[in-house]
């Protein structure tokens, strides 16, 4: 069901509220099992149902409607014997906002060497005890639909995008496919989890587009571009999510998988992409560093040891908002750089600081959108990031020339 | 209001004693201790333990929301260490700017939420025994960077800028378990004497926000009773005196007897009691307020505090009569690493506790957050256990202010009887050890577990100290 604007599936809507005159950016109203998400957003990754010592109301007041969780972890501790008894994760976490979980697939090949990846499914030893085990898309959809995921992710045959065996590219992608269509058979709560495609096929425009054609022919309600969090050069990877955003409908969203540093937002945003994670900024928080809009700061050095300003001046999350103000702590740099890898809780008000930074940095996103000023929004941001124009990283201003906006510009 | 009266005031501090089970003489007591612009303190009572100036995994607007603690306890040796490269740096928290809000260094410097009152002293609880000892104008101290001399006029000077509610006065301590001789415990007499008397002339017309306690030493009365007599002598009349921090709870029979002008001042244990029962007996002692390290401990443990005041009524239970051997002993903490708790589903960590990781959330999480070692998991039981020994001393209280003593005296023994001596060990993998308090967590585990509960009931009976060598059985 698709009107103008709006896009119906059994369990989620999505309307189109702006679109950018310039880029590909658009801000959109995805509404979900457990509530309604503004697009674009960045989703933190409560990777084993726990943010990284924040408890989930903390996680609440950054103003986070949707995180991650990862199922190969859940499907590990607490297992999903235990998921059924508890009522899945939203009441183990006692989160009841939306989760989004993957299928298990990508953190089996990626953390288990010994992965080896099959028509039937990923063959991996358990990392309990040595046996031999086999995750099948049938098997993803069993344990995200004990999890009960808001939105859950088809099981994909993940090869690193630098993998230079075609045949191979080929076959993974031809058997994403081929899984997904296994996943939509084996899914057994279409009416209340929503399931989304994954669109593979490394670095190969043809090979993507082709995939596209093919994903977009099952109708999942909403779409991820997959791959991408490997090595690949910056610009090759934009030229994939503008090949994908192409292509895509208007009215269905869309979720890049695995990116997260601040300026691959920004820019993915303007090249049409609404939806982003990475464990990047709550692990960084836990080496002591702060995401600011200037940069990354570690706050383990002896620079900020009698440092009084907030981690980031001018910052609306609870720390760095002065303690004089409603729900503020008065957080100092000098207290963060004494307690850095001394005492959680400096980790975890860095991870608190992190957290909120990257989802307002979507939050402006969307608001400038809106008022259709993201063109020098997209300046203003890469202006804070760096001092001069000619260290702006080429790539960016490429991709983002692609799309309208010229950086380097007076 | 003065001493006659029952209640103990100073400029920043009020101190009224609300309801005291004997006229003349020290025993458990119902009072309220007040500094201004922070949450009364009801006793008898605790407050928290910090590391660095955090309560351990808790964030300051957790503390603010979800603790019911009013106090935190801070140590100075967790602030000034110096680091190789930097040996000259000045402490950065000496200059912290103050504001509105936070208007002392320390609690700026902490972001300690403003209701809770601080107080600060030279050393961590419980402190690791330094090998160099400390000297005539000094006390040594264990930073983050190793073993450093504090001279107590330094330290002096640390609490005029820090500016603590509460500050204890430095003291000649061994931090050992071993007793020390008679020769050194004199000296320990003087040295403190003599750092007490300097600690009063340098504050003498200086800030009168802060409180002092001075510390009572864990020697013997015969031997610090001129120190003991100069504070009451000099220091009382003076309003100079605010409170006592008291290393030895069995000394406070012995200030009852010998120097009663002490008696309306607030009672601070810095003796580390390891159990439940033990501040049940500190009570008794006449003890108002507690700091209990033991709570950190017991929730990087994994456990779940799970006793209450006054015990659950098991009187249904048959029991011979005068004998407590027949009945099942209940534990004082939840093992909940243990893997039955992984499907408890949603039931809270103890029975019928309210507090926020009960509330929102269950033992098969907390179950599932140590299994994962995720730090969350840690947090949720700090959370936890502070409510449950909040809830502890409020039925304390509940029970001196109802009826009298006998009352209270009635649900310590109940609780004797009800709940086992110690805590379990707990089985679960303890948070990944950062680095050097470990070495002080490590001396708290091993007196926690030798303690001699069974002091209760001896303290109860006439005979003086019936208790006090080894263990009773239960
Ligand atoms: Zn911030
Ligand atoms: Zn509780």
């Amino acid at each position: 069901m698709a009107s103008n604007r709006t896009f119906t599936s059994p369990a989620l809507s999505f309307e189109l509220v702006a679109r950018c005159s310039v880029t590909r950016a658009r801000a959109s109203i995805l509404t979900l099992p457990h509530g309604t998400v503004n697009l674009p957003i960045f989703m933190p990754v409560a990777t084993q149902a726990s943010l990284k010592g924040l408890t989930p109301e903390q996680l609440e007041g950054t103003g986070c409607k949707l995180c991650l969780n990862n199922t190969y972890h859940l499907g590990l501790k607490p297992g999903q014997e235990v998921l059924d008894a508890v009522g899945g994760a939203h009441k183990l976490q006692g989160w009841n906002r939306n989760i989004l979980t993957d299928s298990g697939g990508f953190q089996m090949v990626s953390l288990l060497k010994l992965a080896n990846i099959t028509e039937e499914g990923v063959r991996f030893l358990s990392p309990h005890d040595g046996s031999p085990m086999l995750l099948t898309p049938e098997h993803s959809m069993s344990l995200q639909n004990s999890i009960g995921s808001d939105i859950m992710m088809q099981l994909d045959d993940v090869l690193v995008t630098t993998s230079p065996d075609k045949a191979r590219m080929r076959e993974a992608m031809e058997r994403s496919v081929r899984w997904l269509d296994r996943c939509i058979a084996a899914h057994k709560k279409p009416e209340t989890q929503n399931l989304f495609c994954i669109i593979q096929g490394g670095l190969d425009l043809d090979m993507r587009r082709e995939c596209c054609r093919e994903m977009l022919a099952r109708d999942t309600p909403g779409i991820a571009i997959g791959g991408l969090s490997g090595g690949e050069a910056k610009d090759d990877f934009c030229k994939v999510v503008a090949t994908c955003t192409e292509l895509l409908p208007d009215l269905k969203p869309r979720y890049v998988m695995g990116i997260g540093y601040p300026e691959d937002l920004v820019v993915s945003v303007a090249l049409g992409a609404d939806m982003f994670d990475c464990v990047w900024p709550t692990r960084t928080a836990r080496f002591g560093n702060a995401v600011t809009k200037h940069g990354v700061l570690n706050m383990k050095r002896e620079m900020f040891a009698a440092d009084f300003g907030p981690i980031e001046e001018g910052c609306g999350c609870p720390c760095c908002r002065p303690v004089e103000e409603e729900g503020a702590m008065g957080i100092t740099r000098a207290f963060v750089h004494h307690n850095a890898a001394k005492e959680t809780a400096a980790a975890h008000l860095l991870t608190l600081h992190n957290v909120w930074y990257q989802l307002d940095l979507m939050r402006q996103a969307r608001e400038a959108i809106i008022a259709d000023q993201f063109p020098p929004f997209v300046k203003d941001f890469f202006g804070n990031l760096y001092s001069e124009k000619s260290s702006y990283p080429p790539w960016a201003v490429d991709a983002l020339k692609g799309v309208g906006i010229d950086l380097l510009e007076t | 209001m003065t001493a006659e009266t029952q209640n103990s005031d100073s400029a920043a501090m009020r101190f009224e004693i609300l309801r005291a089970a004997v006229k003349d003489g020290a025993a458990a007591r119902v009072g309220r201790l007040a500094f201004a612009g922070r949450t009364p303190i009801d006793t008898p009572n605790f407050i928290g333990t910090t590391s660095r100036g955090a309560l351990p995994h808790l964030t300051p607007d957790t503390v603010g929301k979800h603790l019911q603690v009013t106090g935190a306890y801070m140590a100075l040796e967790d602030f000034i260490e110096r680091p190789q490269q930097y040996l000259k740096r000045i402490p950065p928290i000496y200059s912290t700017p103050t504001t509105a809000k936070h208007h002392t260094r320390l609690h700026s410097f902490t972001a300690m939420p403003q209701s809770v009152t601080t107080v600060l002293s030279a050393r961590r609880l419980p402190a690791v025994p330094s090998p160099m000892g400390n000297t005539n104008a000094s006390v040594s101290v264990f930073t983050s960077t190793g073993f450093q001399i504090l001279p107590t006029k330094e330290y002096l000077s640390a609490v005029q800028a820090l500016e603590p509610d509460i500050a204890i006065p430095p003291a000649d301590l061994t931090h050992s378990p071993i007793t020390p001789n008679s020769k050194r415990a004199l000296r320990m007499a003087e040295r403190t004497d003599e750092w007490v008397v300097e600690w009063f002339s340098e504050l003498a017309d200086a800030n009168s926000r802060i409180s002092t306690f001075a510390p009572i030493l864990p020697i013997s009365y015969s031997i610090q009773w001129e120190y003991i007599s100069r504070l009451a002598e000099d220091y009382l009349p003076t309003a100079q005196l605010s409170g006592l921090a008291i290393y030895d709870a069995d000394l406070v029979p012995d200030l009852a007897d010998h120097c009663a002008a002490l008696l309306p001042l607030p009672r601070l244990s810095l003796a580390n009691p390891p159990t439940p029962h033990h501040i049940l007996r500190q009570i008794a002692l006449g003890i108002d307020l507690f700091t209990l390290p033991f709570i950190n401990t017991i929730s990087d443990a994994g456990l779940a505090l799970s006793f209450s005041f006054p015990p659950p009524d098991t009187s249904s239970s048959p029991t011979t009569n005068g004998s407590s051997s027949t009945r099942s002993l209940q534990p004082l903490a939840i093992d909940l690493s243990l893997p039955h708790h992984a499907t408890a589903a949603t039931t809270p960590l103890s029975p019928n506790c309210t507090c926020h990781a009960c509330t929102a959330h269950h033992s098969a999480y907390v179950h599932h957050l140590l299994a994962a070692r995720e730090m969350l998991g840690w947090t949720l039981l700090q959370i936890h256990n502070h409510a449950v020994v909040s809830a502890f001393f409020a039925g304390v209280r509940d029970a001196l202010l109802q009826g009298d003593i006998k009352r209270f005296e009635e649900g310590a023994r109940q609780f004797a009887l009800a709940y086992e001596p110690e805590f379990p060990e707990g089985v679960g993998q303890k948070p990944r050890a950062r680095g050097y308090q470990y070495k002080s967590v490590g001396d708290g585990e091993a007196r926690r577990n030798k303690a001699a509960w069974g002091k209760l009931e001896g303290g109860e009976g006439e005979g003086e100290g019936a208790g006090e060598k080894g263990e009773k059985g239960v």
